[in-house]
């Protein structure tokens, strides 16, 4: 085999699977079977590409169709790319585990895995291109799967939702597909490693700050930045468990990959941009940390939490220092585990709960038959806030780490920039503390008192087995932190230096284009 | 001919934009399809500057390029899926809530 044909692999193998599995509509745990195997599959080959990416130290370039390099699709793997493909992919392994034992109606229905195929094979395929045109499409990929998964939900509130998403995030699309107009407009090349080498030589163009300004807010609201958000608490409450637990962990990582890419490939002297990012990430910080304080349903509670942690990981793309950039790819694939296995858990209670709701009304006092998920919530927890011996506390004094270093190293504006953020974010971990905690008091101290007779709890309710491997993984990244905290230090010396990746994916063309 | 482009795509953005805001939901659909129509017709104005030299070929004349409309063929496709699908989502909005006011669509702020 080709080694370059690795790189499509983890995208190919997951869209096909849904095709296929379209067929078996028939046969619904044929379905089911097919599906999980090859998302089996689809996760060996990121790791496998990841392994081969990291082992070499070359990004994997495939060429679509055998055009050459500026002018075709080129998939390209680097460093960066193949982490966040291996992120996604193991979250949603994950995601299929809960799936399988979950007792939700749409779960059962036969368009949920081709469409949960296609959500995983859009969100793969837009860390993965490294065409700008491309991610659009795979970008409305994820919208639309997106969108269908959560009008399809067992809460009457879905169609709502879905509606309230795909407006906010097609709104999004358009802004991505006009900054990418504004950039073949100026540059004349969609390709992302061409667009990197044509704007370092040039920036006059009247529409490059457009095309940026519109590609930032596309990644805002696909990240759910703060004055973006309002789409993301309602959506990530309504849809199907297995799905909320993966918008809320990895679907949001797209925004975060996208500023990834804009501050380091695209504009790496666009320091307003970090200043921005830096901003409105604090914000994001105080406002999800407060806004999840306040909610009265536990799926809620962690889709706010979600904007507070998201803002953590703004602020350390936006400080731009090769030690925040680690901190900052750590904690996503930290986040992604963390977040997906509370929203596992709260799906968990709901599935146990009189009437299936997430709401705190409805949840107080259950904890007493569900002592299992008592414990697992309880180390989640401890994980969101940062404390050892979880990956959670790996991540945040990662960050800690880099802003103290970065404060030190005596830069201009070093109190603006770095101190009172880090304040904020000390302030922002003992907020984390409080709502968890709240939850944990609500569902699992208080006497099981409901406030209307709604009826007892259910013996049974979804498999515990995906939150509790999920947790285990955790712990083993909290203890075990040397490999992934190798991989994202290579990862941020990797993007910092972007003429590594222009030559991979042009080849020695580079010459040929002046 | 630049100018009538340049003006009718703004016209487009600002149509779309006030009918994306207003409270009734298929208006704001409505809204959504205009916008995907700026889009479209930004992205043909790109490839069809007369004049220009073009993206690869500098060829000297007045052809277009043909990248931007293979564009907009994906993005025409990809938003009729999407807006199929928002309108079959509206009519089940419609009929749960038993109104098109946008203001009263409002089962999850609570």
């Amino acid at each position: 085999m080709m080694p370059s044909l690795l790189a499509i692999l983890p995208i190919i193998i997951p869209l096909t699977a849904a095709a296929i599995a379209l067929l078996l509509r028939r046969n619904f745990r044929l379905q089911a079977a097919w599906a999980f195997g090859a998302m089996l599959t689809a996760f060996g080959a990121s790791a496998y590409l990841l392994w081969t990416v990291w082992s070499t130290g070359r990004p994997v370039v495939y060429q679509m169709g055998r055009w050459p390099a500026p002018f075709g699709i080129s998939i390209t793997a680097d460093l960066l790319s193949a982490t966040m493909a291996v992120m996604v992919q193991l979250v949603f392994v994950f995601g299929f585990i809960y799936a399988l034992g979950a007792k939700d109606k749409a779960v059962h229905h036969s368009t949920f895995y081709p469409l949960f195929l296609c959500l995983v094979t859009g969100l793969t395929g837009g860390m993965l291109t490294g065409d700008v045109f491309n991610l659009f499409v795979m970008v409305e990929l994820i919208v639309i799967s997106g969108t269908v998964l959560t009008a399809m939900s067992d809460d009457r509130y879905g169609p709502e939702a879905a509606y309230k998403y795909f407006l906010i995030s097609t709104v999004a699309s358009f802004c991505l597909l006009f900054g990418v107009g504004c950039l073949y407009m100026s540059y004349g090349t969609l390709n992302m490693a061409d667009l990197a080498a044509r704007i370092a030589a040039d920036q006059t163009p009247a529409l490059l700050p457009a095309a940026i300004v519109f590609l930032a807010v596309t990644f805002m609201i696909k990240s759910a930045v703060v004055p973006f958000h309002f789409w993301q608490p309602d959506f990530h409450t309504a849809s199907p468990t297995p799905v909320s637990a993966m918008l809320s962990s990895v679907v949001v990582k797209i925004g975060v990959y996208g500023f990834l890419r804009l501050t380091t490939l695209l504009m790496p002297h666009a320091d307003w941009l970090r200043t921005l990012l830096i901003a409105l990430g604090i914000v994001g910080i105080v406002f999800g940390g407060l806004g999840a304080a306040g909610t009265h349903n536990a799926k809620r509670m962690f889709a706010y939490s979600t904007l507070a942690q998201i803002g953590f990981i703004h602020v350390g793309v936006g400080w731009g220092t090769p030690l925040s950039l680690t901190a900052a790819i750590v904690f996503t694939f930290n986040h992604a585990l963390i977040k997906s296995t509370l929203l596992m858990l709260s799906g968990y209670l709901a599935s146990r709960a009189p009437v299936k709701t997430a709401s705190f009304g409805v949840l107080r006092g259950t904890g007493k038959y569900a002592p299992l998920a008592g414990v697992l919530f309880f180390v989640g927890g401890m994980a969101l806030a940062g404390i050892p011996p979880t990956n959670g506390f790996i991540s945040k004094l990662t960050l800690f780490q880099s802003g103290i270093q970065a404060a030190q190293s005596g830069s201009v504006n070093g109190t603006l920039t770095y101190w009172v953020p880090l304040l904020l974010l000390g302030l922002s971990s003992i907020i984390t503390l409080v709502y968890v905690f709240r939850a944990l008091m609500k569902i699992w101290w208080e006497p099981f008192k409901p406030d209307v007779p709604v009826g007892k709890v259910k013996s049974s309710g979804d498999s515990l087995l995906a939150p509790s491997l999920m947790i285990a993984t955790c712990i083993a990244l909290g203890v075990w932190a040397q490999p992934l905290l190798q991989l994202s230090q290579d990862t941020s010396e990797w993007i910092r230096q972007p003429q590594a990746y222009v030559q991979a994916v042009l080849g020695e063309r580079t010459g040929w284009l002046k | 001919m630049e100018i009538i482009k340049a003006l009718s795509i703004g016209a487009l953005f600002g149509i779309g934009l006030y009918q994306l805001l207003r409270r009734n939901v298929i208006r704001s659909a409505i809204g959504l399809v205009i916008i995907s129509n700026a889009v479209n017709l930004f992205l043909l104005s790109i490839g069809a500057y007369d004049g220009v030299v073009e993206a690869y070929a500098k060829a000297v004349g007045q052809r277009s390029d043909a990248l931007p409309q293979a564009l907009i063929l994906t993005a025409i496709v990809i938003s009729l899926g999407g807006f199929a699908f928002v309108l079959a989502l509206l009519y089940v909005i419609a009929a749960r809530y038993r109104t098109g006011d946008s203001d009263e669509v409002k089962g999850l702020s609570h």
